[in-house]
């Protein structure tokens, strides 16, 4: 009797467990089916892919990918080369206000942060999908990295699928300057002894905004509130140090403060035609690759600050009405593949990091990571440092309107 | 030409160009007033007027603005003038006059990034001098770029439209009869100078009225030249509202909407003072010009003129030579004032796209300079028609204001209402409706290029053709346009210019699927790399640069080039006919 039972119980267990791998299977099986549905239904489809075109070797990067999906999935990618990722935020707003509602000029959008906010708080994306995609489920740690799953605190929701990180850092000439300033209020001193050869690109140029975060971060006692909405905290109690910060600062910057660079690269042709000292960039490979392209002197090295820098993920989404969907997913698959990332991550490529998580990958793929070069100027992860989180993306627009109103007008 | 149904032809041509215009004003009027279907906004309010009027950026980007957009154009109006007084029919001005088109030719943005390189404290003239003059291991901390007070940006600006004017006024020239004038003048003892000022000016001016406008509305609403080169904190109002038209912030879009429809208003304010100034000044200068006097003090003025208007010519050519030395230069570092390492790469890389990307642009700039041609030519005459055959000479057709307004408002406020009709008809991102867009902006510039001297034309040779023998259609063609080459020629280069510039309505009605050679140069200028830029620039100038000459070289010896080819075919026929006969 007491056999019985055990052998009821057991063979009970065994068909519970049996079933549930089988509804187990069969739910890998509904989404593996569901993907070579997405693959069937993606032949054949051409995916414009709107994303900044002013770097080179980015641009290079992207055909680079449009070959290789092209031979193993036959989706055209066509990039269409944006200066600004908000021309085409304005784009699908257009094709809104005429209606139309499918087949629009946008498949793919490279985007993050507020031009994501508004995206999806105007309902102008498709999805969720990211957390579909194979290579995603595969080998993306939603815990590794906050601003995975927070987009600038607006939560991701799998309205975009993460593509790279970047970080800010900065970079001095160590011909010139061998000891850099590695802290806020080291770079006031040291723009004090040499006036006219510090600057920050001009907000809201997203760099520019981003100084004023690293300061804010730095100089706030008020650094909880940061993550908040904007509206539900004291803006002006918190964020009153910094803008006296910048007072003092532009008093002894460069053409006194009367005058911005527009933008990370200006910054770098600054440091090469030797007017600044300092400069900055998201892009955690940007002094190698322009000390290869003949833009930087090969002294140039990069360096972040002691207490951290502001990190932050970048994204791809699909907007609501791209009439490939199909597509476009499988373009954002490919792109989060290791083969993708490895290749992105290499410096003389574009040296952008990988969202992947290291262990999540093969031996195989891990050995490839770990045989990457670096660029010569390039810092390694445990160079970097701690990455600060980018605070909630309210602040952006508060932060960039006080500046604007106090020293553009 | 002989045409019939005039009526009808006028109607049909300016409601096909009110049309968009309407929409899109009427798309950037509506969210002025915070009704906005896609953003769920079907409330009309004034809030977005409020918005702009408490930002006080507005209030000092528009005193920039308008100390930009008011002292460029009088300052290139006058170097342009005084130019012309100076080296009009000298032989070596001739020399000078080809050498505009370059500066016509080259894009705005390109312009400005070489005049950075040569201006800026770490640019080309401080590098000319230091050490060893200056003293400077490294770059001056001054600013002579992006000024606060909008110096540079004036200056990029008259480089830009002096050689325009000068350009229109050597057209227009043909119209008047300055030869007879300034014979007739020098022969009375009036000095060079002062027979421009009194007997040809006031007869040039009103030729040129409208391409001053031009200028004007450019000045103050210019964009791709002000973001490089102008002052950025706080940057003019047409820059400003770039900015707050492509917010993230999409509620932002309002505030931008009631800031271009009052950018519009300020353009049509400013045109009717400058008008209103014009009118007061001739008239307090009508007794001056009639008081027998030989010299005067404006000979000093017009001299002056000369020495600066030289001065910003020389500083174009050398902003233009320093950029081809960029798409050279490796490594290329202050104090050095040429390239220490030299390479093809720059020029290499550009060079897989190119193929692609001139034949999109020249598809694009010959077909709609051609339609703005044929446009042109048949609404001028249309427009000599009435005003010899009606009672009301000086009548005014619709479409004489009509087509100017897609250049006088704003590009950013007025394309995007464009753009929603575009995709109602489902014409977005198709050829046509780029070559349409630029239609709109290259009709104006070719229109007015051609009207100065279409309608001046002495119809009576025409007359007299027809007398002898009556075909109207083929003397149009022999006789009046053959004897209008010269100027059909140089609108044709000019329109085509303008619509090789073209970036914003390429970008929105193409929605970035057809790149052209603009739209990959400021897509590159966004990286602020000299090299690349230098590169792109150097394409992108090379076509409007060999149509402004062919413009120049054609007209001059086509009637030889003609015969000879009529003459050899003659030839050959007769030969066929004698072997035939044979």
């Amino acid at each position: 009797m007491k056999k019985s039972f055990v052998a009821a119980s057991i063979a009970a267990t065994l068909v519970l467990s049996t079933s549930s791998m089988l509804a187990h299977s069969a739910q890998t099986n509904s989404t593996s089916e569901k993907w070579k549905n997405t693959l069937q239904k993606a032949k054949g489809q051409t995916v414009y892919f709107n994303a900044w075109g002013g770097a080179d070797n980015i641009n290079d990067y992207i055909q680079w990918a449009a070959d290789r999906i092209k031979d193993d999935y036959n989706v055209t990618l066509k990039q269409v080369k944006l200066t600004d990722t908000s021309d085409a935020v304005n784009r699908v707003l257009a094709e809104k206000a005429a209606g139309k509602n499918t087949k629009g000029s946008i498949d793919l959008i490279w985007l993050n942060g507020e031009n994501f906010r508004a995206m999806k708080d105007n309902h102008l994306l498709f999805g969720p999908f990211s957390q579909t995609l194979p290579s995603y489920t595969k080998y993306v740690d939603e815990n590794a990295r906050q601003s995975l799953t927070q987009d600038f605190g607006t939560p991701v929701d799998g309205m975009e699928s993460p593509w790279g990180m970047a970080q800010v850092i900065f970079m001095h000439d160590t011909a010139t300057l061998s000891n850099p300033p590695k802290s806020i209020p080291e770079l006031l001193t040291y723009a004090k002894a040499h006036p006219g050869r510090i600057t920050y690109p001009e907000p809201p140029q997203f760099l520019g905004s981003t100084f004023l975060k690293q300061a804010l971060y730095e100089l706030s006692p008020h650094r909880k509130a940061l993550s908040q909405p904007v509206d539900s905290v004291d803006f002006d109690k918190i964020t009153a140090p910094m803008w006296a910060y910048l007072d003092e600062l532009h008093t002894v910057a460069w053409r006194s403060g009367e005058s911005f660079p527009s933008s990370s690269e200006e910054m770098m042709r600054l440091l090469d035609d030797q007017e600044i000292d300092v400069a900055l960039s998201f892009d955690i490979s940007a002094a190698s690759v322009q000390i290869d392209k003949g833009n930087l002197p090969d002294t140039v090295r990069s360096y972040v600050f002691t207490g951290g820098t502001i990190g932050n993920t970048h994204f791809l989404a699909i907007p609501y009405n791209s009439g490939v969907k199909a597509g476009a997913q499988v373009v954002a698959n490919f792109l989060l593949s290791p083969e993708a990332q490895i290749k992105k991550q290499t410096p003389t490529v574009w040296g952008d990091l990988s969202v992947l998580s290291y262990t999540k990958l093969s031996k195989d793929e891990q050995a490839k990571f770990d045989a990457l070069p670096r660029g010569i100027a390039t810092l390694n992860i445990e160079e970097l440092g701690k990455t600060l989180p980018e605070p909630h993306a309210s602040w952006v627009g508060a932060l960039e309107k006080k500046w604007r109103q106090r020293y553009a007008q | 030409m002989p045409l019939k149904h005039i009526q009808w032809i006028t109607g049909f041509i300016t409601v096909l160009l009110a049309l968009p215009i309407v929409i899109g004003l009427v798309g950037t009027l509506l969210p002025a007033f915070h009704y906005f279907p896609p953003l769920g906004e079907y409330d009309f309010s004034l809030s977005p007027w409020y918005n702009v009027f408490s930002q006080g950026e507005f209030y000092a980007g528009l005193k920039l603005t308008l100390i930009t957009g008011i002292g460029a154009p009088v300052l290139a109006l006058w170097l342009a003038l005084s130019l012309l007084a100076w080296g009009y029919q000298r032989p070596f001005f001739k020399k000078i006059e080809a050498l505009l088109s370059p500066i016509l030719a080259i894009p705005h943005a390109a312009i400005a990034i070489g005049l950075l390189f040569l201006l800026s404290p770490s640019g080309w003239i401080v590098r000319l001098f230091s050490p060893w003059l200056t003293g400077f291991e490294r770059p001056p901390n001054w600013i002579t770029v992006q000024d606060p007070y909008g110096i540079s940006l004036i200056f990029a600006l008259i480089i830009k439209e002096m050689p325009y004017l000068l350009f229109v006024m050597l057209a227009a020239m043909k119209s008047i009869q300055a030869r007879e004038s300034m014979q007739a003048c020098q022969a009375l003892g009036y000095s060079r100078f002062t027979l421009w000022r009194k007997v040809l000016i006031p007869q040039l001016y009103p030729i040129i009225r409208l391409p001053i406008f031009i200028v004007v509305a450019f000045s103050l609403t210019v964009v791709d030249l002000a973001l490089v080169i102008g002052p950025n904190t706080p940057s003019t109002l047409a820059v400003t509202l770039f900015r707050w038209f492509n917010d993230p912030d999409l509620a932002m879009r309002y505030t931008a909407s009631a800031g271009a429809i009052f950018l519009m208003i300020t353009i049509v304010l400013t045109l009717g003072g400058w008008e209103l100034a014009h009118k007061v000044f001739s008239a307090m200068t009508r007794c001056e010009r009639s008081n027998g006097k030989r010299h005067g003090v404006s000979d000093i003025l017009l001299g002056t003129g000369v020495i600066l208007g030289a001065f910003t010519l020389l500083s174009a050519f050398i902003a233009l030579i320093l950029l081809p030395f960029w798409s050279l230069a490796k490594r290329w570092r202050f104090p050095d004032a040429l390239p220490s390492q030299w390479t093809w790469d720059n020029i290499e890389r550009a060079a897989p796209l190119l193929m692609e990307l001139s034949a999109n642009t020249l598809i694009i700039a010959l077909f709609s300079t051609l339609i703005a041609c044929a446009i042109s030519l048949l609404m001028l005459e249309i427009k000599r028609h009435s005003m010899t055959n009606s009672a009301n000479p000086s009548q005014q057709y619709a479409f004489d204001w009509l087509i100017y307004v897609p250049i006088l408002l704003p590009q950013i406020g007025f394309l995007f209402g464009l753009h929603v009709l575009l995709i109602y008809l489902n014409l977005n991102g198709d050829l046509c409706a780029i070559i349409a867009l630029h239609l709109m902006y290259v009709l104006p510039y070719v229109y007015l290029t051609l009207k100065g001297p279409y309608l001046a034309y002495n119809e009576d040779y025409l007359l007299q053709a027809n007398r002898l023998n009556n075909r109207p259609w083929r003397h149009y063609v022999s006789v009046k346009i053959a004897m209008l080459k010269p100027a059909l020629f140089t609108a044709f280069a000019m329109g085509f210019s303008v619509s090789i510039a073209q970036y914003l309505p390429t970008l929105i009605a193409g929605e970035g699927r057809y790149s052209t050679l603009t739209t990959e140069a400021v897509a590159q200028a966004a990286s602020g790399d000299r090299k690349q830029v230098g590169s792109m620039a150097l394409l992108q100038a090379f076509f409007p640069v060999m149509v402004f000459w062919l413009a120049q070289i054609i007209p001059s010896r086509w009637t030889e080039w003609r015969l000879t080819i009529k003459k050899r075919l003659k030839k050959a026929l007769t030969k066929k006919d004698k072997t035939c006969s044979a």
